[in-house]
């Protein structure tokens, strides 16, 4: 046990100033000097992370100075890894590093806030953690096998550079929703900026995904289920039928020429995999392809099938879809020629139904054409979206030189807000549209009206000369926001990837780790991770196979040692019902633990009847000190938050939304370990108020997370003192510092309630 | 139309700021000039600034230029420009903001004028009447002379009735103008501490005629 531990410890208390970040903010030397009865070293620095201030805590450790070292610095999202792996070096177990965060959950969302709030919060955050730092344990993390086998989710142009390029290494599962490879790079015409045709350029690809022995291909597929933990996954998927065996196949056409009702088809002449697909909304079920086909490929009575495949990694490549702009009211999409950018595409694409001709629903060859951007992007009234889909510029232009291309004296004409054509080739790209005679409108298209005559009235102001003007097209071509694909946020909950607000997949790190997501074993790439062209999309492609291969190519995944230790059981079997994962088993009387299987996620802890079970580094009594210490340096509402939730608090600090400096987060592997015990002892510490707070999407324990609070708030009422539970997933920081904000607020009233009831008890005693 | 330069000393930064907080202002400073909200302006064509310039002169603060312009007397309030642009900007609100201001200065434009005349009748009778406000208008602004032989046709074929159609009870109507006297006091005090330059804005008659 911990605490019977020699209690010589000699902790280093090192205090980053970050520049100005945390320096001009929090007084470090005030929260030094409040640590002079500790019994610890402090030092501050200006730049921990630099080397320098690296150098500092390894030659302490090296020295015998320091035994445990506790920083106070940014986010430990950031640099734990990198501070640990210098504390290994320097011969010190780097579970015994650990990082407060005074940056990102401090100053710079309290920096509107007294100076002595924001530092009281400061001292009580660091002593807490110095507190804390020296009741733990030294461990070492638990290794697993990786399973040598990638999971890549989405066959555009992402997911098949990102499987190509493992393939020689690392066998490949690709799976695809749609019937056939390709994503949208297969519905485009000519691509940007060089005019190469799209089907030109990717078609050698999708035959290669299809000819690689390492890649095991799958069409209509989707994620059904996943079960395990990183580095080791049972996957489940779905197939939904094709009612024609791709393997047998041999295109030849038999069958749709019997057809009666053109049920039976090939999605388009270059489709990968070659081979015929029936639509059953089409199909009358009369059995005369069934009959004609030569290699007795065809089966009417195909039903969605499961598999199962086990992964070590996977990539996300799902890509993006069109916004529909029927929600811009003053657009009156859909109506006769007014279409999406993409249908505008497809017409011109290996997908064409028109034999590559661009034209009107009357079949005639549009001479006017209108280009109409940012529909649905760059808007903050939650009507589209906030963000820039960075490709429609660009794309625009292209059409528009497609038009003039194949008819001189049309018109095109794009109007746009601000031409983005930033980056190499685009500005030339964009002079060259100039060139050809393009019409280019500064000003948000205001209306489109369509006409008797199908064709189009648009509405608009030329920002340029301060001037309204109406124009008739004969075709326009909305440019729409592009927004994940649908199924995206189901997928990413099933892989406990956390997205953005704006529904993209979350990078571990903006600039730094920008194909890694939170989950260690989930790598993403192209417009999943946000709107991209081709040339970024494959780079990304490039960079994700990159770092799965890294990451399998460890074999061995560590995985955290913060398991629970059963201390005592009398065999009763309850925290076996209880746990969520099935780790856990009686052997001879007693509770087992398969450590591998164990997530951590501490349901055991208080389902154990005679409290038996603790998780190790975040026992009663560990989370017990760390409490006292914080609320003894002034009081403050105690909020203990799972590692989703503490990612959603790191971003409402990147874009500092400030909230009250009385939180005081209490970081936890997930608020099942808590019970009653801790939550009174915040209360009899002081805490105004705690709050739960929950970000992870994983159904197992948030299914009984409402069953946790109702019965923590039962066994604390005694205290009269607010308790909260709420769910935060990592994209919602807004609504996570509002929520903090309310709370503060209730708990502080409530307080102040109290304290003046108190002061009238104490008064009418005293009179007695 | 005469063009400025615009100076240093052109910008009124408390102007600005004063616009800016009041209500609705806030997201001003994230004005994009798509010009939404221009191409959606019925009467955009009349204003001598677009909704989108009127919004582009505030983020400078070029007070004089805002106060003179007939776009806020022009705005109808239909809300076009309000419910479409991507910023949230409320072009609308923001016309309701300067009227008391320009009132305030004692700026009076012509079409200004037409709604001094147009509450000055509602104001004694509860009700508007075609007659009196055509008649009133054409006494405070000389150029309307030039619309009397359409007035005369108007006339002959019954479209200008004489009588006044008159409110019986005008006790809620008159504490309405009370009040709307009284947040005019307001914004003239907010604006204006102290100094009155009356004289010289009655003069500053923008160049509209079109
Ligand atoms: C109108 C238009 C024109 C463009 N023109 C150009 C151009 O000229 N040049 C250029 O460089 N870029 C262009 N782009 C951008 C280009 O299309 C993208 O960069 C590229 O397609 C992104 O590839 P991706 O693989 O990330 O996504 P996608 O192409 O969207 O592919 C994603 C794939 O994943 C599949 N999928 C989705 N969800 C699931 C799921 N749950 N399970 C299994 N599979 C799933 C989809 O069916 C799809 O096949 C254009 C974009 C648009 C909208
Ligand atoms: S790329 Fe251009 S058209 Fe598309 S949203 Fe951005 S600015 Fe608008
Ligand atoms: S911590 Fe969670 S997963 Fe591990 S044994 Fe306990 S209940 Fe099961
Ligand atoms: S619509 Fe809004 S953002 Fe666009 S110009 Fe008008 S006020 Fe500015
Ligand atoms: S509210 Fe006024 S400014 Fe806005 S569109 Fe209507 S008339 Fe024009």
């Amino acid at each position: 046990m911990p605490e019977n531990e020699p209690a010589q410890k000699k902790i280093g208390v090192y205090l980053c100033r970050c520049g100005g970040n945390i320096g001009d903010v929090i007084d470090l030397q005030a929260v030094a000097d409040s640590l002079k009865r500790e019994n610890v070293i402090v030092n501050i620095q200006d730049y921990l992370c630099s080397s320098a201030g690296q150098e500092k805590i390894k030659n302490d450790i090296e020295k015998g100075k320091t035994d445990r070292a506790l920083i106070g610095s940014c986010s430990p999202k950031l640099h734990l890894e990198t501070f640990r792996s210098m504390a290994k070096n320097a011969g010190l177990n780097p579970s015994l590093l650990e990082i407060t965060n005074i940056r990102e959950q401090a100053s710079w969302v309290h920096d509107k806030e007294s100076k002595e709030s924001v530092n009281s919060k400061a001292r009580g955050l660091i002593k807490g953690a110095v507190a804390r730092i020296s009741s733990i344990e030294a461990l070492v993390p638990l290794e697993k096998k990786l399973v040598d086998r990638t999971l890549v989710v989405g066959g555009g142009i992402a997911g098949i550079t990102t499987a190509l390029e493992l393939a020689d290494g690392h066998e490949v599962m690709l799976i695809e929703k749609q019937p056939y490879l390709g994503g949208h790079m297969i519905g485009l015409s000519k691509t940007f900026p060089t005019l190469d045709c799209s089907q030109c350029i990717l078609t050698p690809k999708m035959v290669a995904v299809h000819n690689h022995p390492g890649i095991t291909m799958l069409t209509q597929t989707e994620v059904a289920d996943v079960k395990g933990s990183a580095g080791d996954y049972s996957i489940t998927l779905k197939h939904s039928p094709r009612y024609v065996d791709i393997k047998k196949c041999i295109s030849c056409g038999a069958c749709a020429r019997k057809c009666p009702s053109g049920a039976i088809f090939l999605p388009f002449a270059q489709a990968v995999p070659q081979a015929y697909m029936i639509d059953m909304s089409k199909c009358k079920n009369c059995g005369a392809c069934v009959k004609v086909c030569p290699r007795d490929a065809i089966d009417l009575d195909a039903k969605e099938t499961t598999s199962s495949v086990s992964v070590g990694a996977v990539a996300i490549a799902t890509g993006f879809e069109p916004i529909n702009p029927s929600f811009i009211e003053e657009y009156n999409y859909p109506a006769p020629n007014l279409l999406t950018a993409v249908q505008f595409e497809e017409m011109l694409s290996a997908k064409s139904k028109t034999g590559m001709r661009l034209q009107k629903a009357d079949g005639t060859f549009p001479d006017r054409v209108a280009f109409v951007l940012c529909a649905g992007s760059r808007d903050f009234t939650g009507r589209g979206k906030k963000y820039c889909s960075k490709v429609c510029c660009i794309y625009s232009q292209k059409q528009a030189q497609l038009v003039k291309k194949m008819k001189e004296d049309a018109e095109a004409w794009i109007f746009y807000i601000d031409m983005r054509s930033a980056g190499r080739r685009f500005e030339e790209f964009y002079h060259h549209t100039q060139e050809k005679g393009v019409n280019y409108v500064r000003g948000k298209v205001a209306e489109i009206i369509p006409q008797k005559d199908s064709t189009l009235m648009v509405q608009y102001e030329d920002t340029n000369l301060g001037m309204k003007g109406r124009e008739i097209f004969d075709m326009v071509v909305l440019c729409p926001a592009l927004v994940p694909s649908a199924g995206t946020k189901e997928l990413a909950d099933k892989l406990g990837v956390p997205l953005g607000d704006d529904g993209f997949v979350e990078e571990k790190h903006v600039k730094l780790d920008p194909v890694n997501t939170l989950n260690q074993s989930v790598f993403a790439a192209g417009c999943v991770l946000g709107p991209k062209d081709i040339h970024d999309s494959v780079t990304e492609g490039i960079s994700a196979a990159h770092k799965v291969s890294q990451f399998l190519g460890k074999g061995m995944i560590l995985i955290p040692p913060e398991k629970p230790m059963i201390l005592e059981c009398n065999g009763c079997g309850d925290c076996v019902k209880a746990c969520p994962y099935n780790a856990l088993a009686l052997e001879g009387g007693k509770a087992v633990l398969s450590p591998l299987a164990c997530t951590g996620c501490g349901v055991c802890v208080p389902a154990c009847p005679i409290k038996g079970i603790e998780i190790r580094n975040f026992t009663r009594n560990q989370l017990k000190t760390q409490l006292k210490a914080i609320l003894g340096e002034g009081p403050g509402v105690i909020v203990f938050i799972d590692p989703y939730a503490y990612a959603a608090a790191d971003i409402a600090g990147v874009n500092r939304r400030q909230y009250s400096s009385l939180i005081r987060f209490v970081s936890v592997p997930s608020i099942h370990i808590l019970d009653a015990d801790v939550i009174n002892a915040a209360f009899e510490h002081g805490a105004s108020g705690v709050m739960l707070i929950e970000g992870t999407t994983d159904e197992k324990l948030t299914s009984r997370s409402d069953e946790l609070y109702k019965k923590l708030k039962k066994d604390t009422r005694k205290h009269k003192k607010p308790l909260r539970y709420s769910h935060i997933e990592t994209a919602q920081y807004e609504k996570l510092t509002d929520l903090l904000n309310v709370f503060a607020a209730q708990a502080g009233a409530k307080a102040e309630k109290r304290s003046r009831k108190e002061q009238a008890d104490e008064k009418e005693s005293a009179a007695e | 139309m005469r063009k400025e330069t615009i100076l240093p000393e052109s910008k009124d930064t408390a102007f600005r700021d004063l616009i800016i907080k009041s209500p609705g202002g806030e997201k001003i400073p994230t004005c994009m000039q798509c010009g939404i909200c221009a191409g959606s302006c019925p009467v955009s064509h009349e204003m001598d600034y677009t909704p989108r310039q009127l919004v582009r002169m505030i983020q400078l603060g070029l007070r004089k230029e805002v106060l003179n312009s007939n776009t806020v007397w022009i705005c109808t309030t239909c809300f076009s420009c309000s419910v479409r642009c991507p910023r949230g900007i409320h072009p609308t609100e923001l016309m309701e903001t300067l009227k008391p201001i320009a009132m305030s200065e004692g700026i009076r434009n012509k079409n200004a004028k037409f709604d001094n005349v147009f509450s000055d009748v509602i104001k004694k009778n509860g009700r508007a009447s075609e007659f009196l406000l055509i008649s009133k208008y054409s006494l405070s602004e000389p150029g309307m002379i030039k619309q009397a032989p359409f007035g005369f046709s108007l006339f002959s074929k019954g479209k200008l009735p004489l009588s006044v159609d008159k409110m019986e009870d005008t006790g809620e109507l008159d504490a309405i103008f009370k009040l709307g006297e009284k947040t005019e006091e307001k914004a003239e005090t907010k604006t204006n501490p102290g100094k009155k330059e009356t004289g010289e804005k009655e003069n500053a008659e923008p160049e509209t005629e079109k």
